[in-house]
């Protein structure tokens, strides 16, 4: 190829305190081109965009960008250079304005003041040039975390970028978004930008990428046009072997008795939600942003309560009113958002898994008591595979499939019987995503089970044994095992089965 | 029983020595003044200089809960000097009201506790801000109830707790009850946050309360209890100080910001998260030995809150510093 790449890593190498992060990674992009870099949690793909973005030096290795060998020791050089990274965790002020986030750090001033209509008009042609429909002028905190996502990338095209990476931006999106953001991610390949994808999702890296390249343990595995990596190909470089039985088997038996019945629920969120959790079964509960699948899971641990109808455990009506009875009824959580909501992220792997144990029990039981000892806990992480060299290190610093399984543990201890998880696979590696169906599989086949919401439709598909479907606070539908995609879609738009009172609201 | 068989996940490790900053800043200190005043090295003058600093200490220790779990307590200087001023008032010379009056006092300072921490959980008023009115409010009061100036009378059965001092005690030579005091209420905090699930709860609460909550910590009694300790701490302080230093109007002034540096110098983290009760310990016994030292460097006393605040704006500089370098 004659083409000169508009980037070129070659070499890279970092190596953290008793970690080989990177090691001798060459990676390159051409005008116009996405490439897609897919690798489990800890394969080094944050490292090295960290290093493109300028946060990290590298040990060794250069960074070319047109041919001319750059040299970053702040990510605002790498800024100036045309490379703009969209993180996973989105970067803009809440109670700030679209076009003032924007603008950030660029405004156009005039005679020295702020030049608030010329703002507001470029920013406005940005986002026309990007297809959203977002008014300038709004909040950036009443838009959706799609929009808000539209919002960094019309920030990241202000500065004439030539390099975009987007490291997972799909993860917080739910089907219908995720299409719209592949489709401008087409339209900026069209414009010769360079995108960097990096993703989890499979089926959205063979639709989107023009390359791929595999990082696994710091190390190139290989690069490949797209229709030379066929998704099984992709998954068996990540892990280094064949994920067959990616979900687990089909139940061992029938749904049993019925554990918990909801009638009726509903609240500011919620319509009229009935539906039955019986013993033995994984729930799956789809549908798009904002209809109501984030706001039962809440409901159903009381941190978001129904307002009206009935809640009842095992035949008994019980009050889910706080998280803590909702903990005594034997109902535990998994939120979606690990870092916010799951974890205290300073606390070791130990005291995060032990932490609902430890707030249930009376409050001067000695610390090392029973089922609190150190051993006791560590056995049961060590049974969930959570890699950490010890679990008295911070949990902060491992992977978020390592995080996830710990606070797994934290319900497992507590001995719960359902188990509500949003999200459960978010930004994890396929080899804990696997680990993870597996353990829900385990826990619903012994007579308890569980309640999980999700965007990832394959994921519900694979591991539900039935699928509630949501659409404006209502469940739309409820579709058996083996559904197609396509059914449940449509169910979530609210195109068919509606109840008949719907129609117009 | 994963699909994905692992090797063995976890080795163990060595443990750490945790040696606490605070432990070293205070020999260091220790050690200078020794080196001024020789002396300092007997016995009866570190148990002079334990006497003098038990205050500080227990206040420390109370201040610590607070700040374990996200919050400040800035009532407990106010309430230091409530106990003063009540305690001469509602004594007045009588020995015999002397421990019903401590009882009061006891009930007294929970109540206060207990006010600040409803506020805070349940009208979700940032803590700085609730403690600050509570500090205005009982300053207010104390100083109306005794009128503006020193009033009553201590009794020596009460002035003994802070001043009483044991001769010819074998091995240390003196023991003072103060001393004695401080030890039982370390050992009551330390058992508190170690002994109990209590502690890892705080430390739960104040890293992330939404998380904490989520997972069923009763985030609100957690919260509330820590501010019923640190106001029990200010008034156990507040007795030792009318022993020794009898009545007045400005008894604990100051003296919740002296326990927030010394948490801090001690390596407790300010916002929450992360300490232990020997960050308070070993905190406050350092800023007592650092005004110790300017003492006989002859500085003036002004000049001591000068270097408190650089002190305490260095320690949370180093905090910032030693956190970005481990990531």
């Amino acid at each position: 190829m004659t083409v000169v790449p508009a980037l070129s890593m070659t070499g890279i190498s970092k190596a953290f305190p008793g970690v080989r992060a990177l090691d001798g990674v060459d990676f390159e992009c051409l005008p116009g081109e996405v490439h897609a870099i897919c690798g489990e949690n800890g394969a080094g793909k944050s490292t090295l965009m960290k290093i493109l973005g300028g946060s990290y030096r590298p040990d060794a290795g250069a960074i070319h960008l047109a041919g001319k060998a750059m040299q970053f020791t702040h990510p605002r050089q790498a800024a100036e250079a045309g490379i703009a990274i969209i993180h996973q965790e989105l970067s803009l002020l809440p109670h700030r304005t679209v076009a003032d986030n924007i603008f950030m750090g660029h405004e156009i001033a005039r005679r020295g003041l702020l030049d608030k209509a010329a703002m507001r008009e470029r920013a406005a042609e940005l986002l026309r040039r990007i297809g959203a429909r977002i008014d300038p002028q709004a909040l950036v905190s009443s838009l959706s975390i799609a929009f808000q996502q539209l919002v960094e990338i019309a920030k990241a095209l202000l500065l004439d970028t030539r390099i975009l990476v987007m490291d997972e931006p799909t993860a917080a999106l739910d089907e219908r978004d995720s299409r719209t953001l592949l489709n401008l991610v087409d339209s900026l390949r069209g414009d010769g930008v360079s995108i960097v994808y990096i993703s989890h999702r499979m089926p959205e890296v063979t639709a989107i990428a023009d390359r791929i390249t595999i990082l696994k343990d710091g190390r190139k595995i290989w690069t490949r046009p797209r229709d030379a990596a066929p998704i099984s190909e992709i998954v068996r470089a990540m892990v280094g072997r064949d994920l067959k039985d990616f979900y687990p088997a089909a139940p061992a038996s029938m749904p049993r008795e019925v554990l918990l019945s909801i009638k009726g629920g509903t609240n500011g969120a919620l319509r009229d939600v009935t539906f039955d959790v019986r013993a033995g079964e994984i729930i799956g509960v789809a549908g798009l942003e904002d209809s109501g699948k984030g706001a039962l899971a809440q409901a159903l641990v009381g941190d978001a309560p129904f307002t009206s109808g009935t809640v009842a455990l095992r035949g008994q009506p019980i009050a889910l009113r706080t998280p803590r009875q909702a903990t005594a009824a034997g109902i535990g959580y998994l939120p979606g958002d690990r870092k916010r909501e799951g974890l205290a992220l300073r606390q070791s792997v130990r005291d995060n898994a032990l932490l609902t144990l430890r707030s249930m029990v009376g409050l001067l039981t000695r610390p090392q008591r029973g089922a609190l000892a150190d051993g006791v806990i560590d056995e049961r992480l060590r049974a969930m595979d959570v890699r950490a060299a010890d679990f008295g290190q911070e949990i902060g610093t491992l992977s978020g499939g390592n995080q996830q399984k710990a606070i797994i543990v934290r319900w497992l201890a507590q001995a719960s019987d359902i188990l509500v998880f949003v999200e459960p696979t978010r930004g994890i590696d396929i080899a804990a995503k696997a680990a993870i169906y597996e353990t829900m599989r385990v826990f619903a086949d012994s007579g308890r089970c569980i309640v999980v919401v999700s965007s990832d439709m394959p994921e519900l598909i694979g591991i539900a044994d039935r699928v509630l479907v949501m659409h404006q606070g209502r469940i739309s539908g409820d579709v058996p095992r083996g559904a197609s995609e396509e059914e449940i879609m449509h169910l979530a738009l609210g195109l068919a089965d509606a109840p008949s009172e719907e129609t117009g609201a | 029983m994963t699909t994905v068989p692992q090797t063995s996940p976890s080795r163990h490790r060595p443990a750490r020595i945790a040696v606490n900053a605070g432990l070293v800043i205070f020999i260091a200190l220790y050690a200078a003044i020794a080196f001024l005043q020789p002396n300092y090295l007997e016995p009866g003058l570190f148990m002079n200089f334990l006497r003098r600093a038990a205050p500080l200490v227990i206040l420390a220790c109370g201040q610590l809960y607070v700040i374990l779990t996200g919050g400040f307590d800035l009532s407990m200087g106010a309430v230091a000097t409530l106990v003063v001023l009540a305690a001469s008032i509602l004594i007045n010379g009588d020995p015999d009201a002397t421990w019903a009056v401590i009882g009061a006092l006891y009930t007294m300072g929970i109540a206060v506790g207990l006010v600040n921490g409803l506020v805070i959980t349940f009208l979700k008023v940032p803590s700085i801000i609730t403690t600050l009115g509570t500090m205005l409010l009982v300053n207010g009061l104390a100083l109306a109830w005794s009128g503006g100036a020193a009033r009553g009378d201590l009794p020596d059965n009460f002035r003994n707790l802070g001043r009483l001092v044991w001769r010819d005690v074998p091995l240390i030579g003196t023991l003072p009850l103060a001393a004695l005091v401080l030890a039982a209420f370390v050992a009551l905090a330390w058992f508190g946050l170690s002994g109990t699930v209590y502690g890892k709860r705080a430390l739960a609460v104040g890293d992330n309360p939404r998380a904490a909550e989520l997972a069923g910590t009763p985030v609100a009694a957690t919260r509330i209890l820590a501010f019923v300790v640190s106001a029990v701490s200010a008034v156990t302080a507040g007795i030792l100080l009318g022993g020794f230093s009898g009545v007045s109007v400005n008894a604990g002034e100051g003296l919740e910001l002296q326990a927030i540096a010394a948490c801090v110098i001690g390596g407790a983290q300010l916002l929450g998260g992360r300490g232990s009760i020997w960050s308070a310990v070993f905190g406050a016994l350092s800023l007592f030995a650092l005004f110790t030292l300017l003492n006989l460097l002859g500085l003036p006393q002004a000049l001591r809150d000068s270097i408190q605040g650089l002190i305490l704006i260095a320690a949370v500089g180093a905090t910032v510093w030693r956190t970005r370098r481990r990531t």
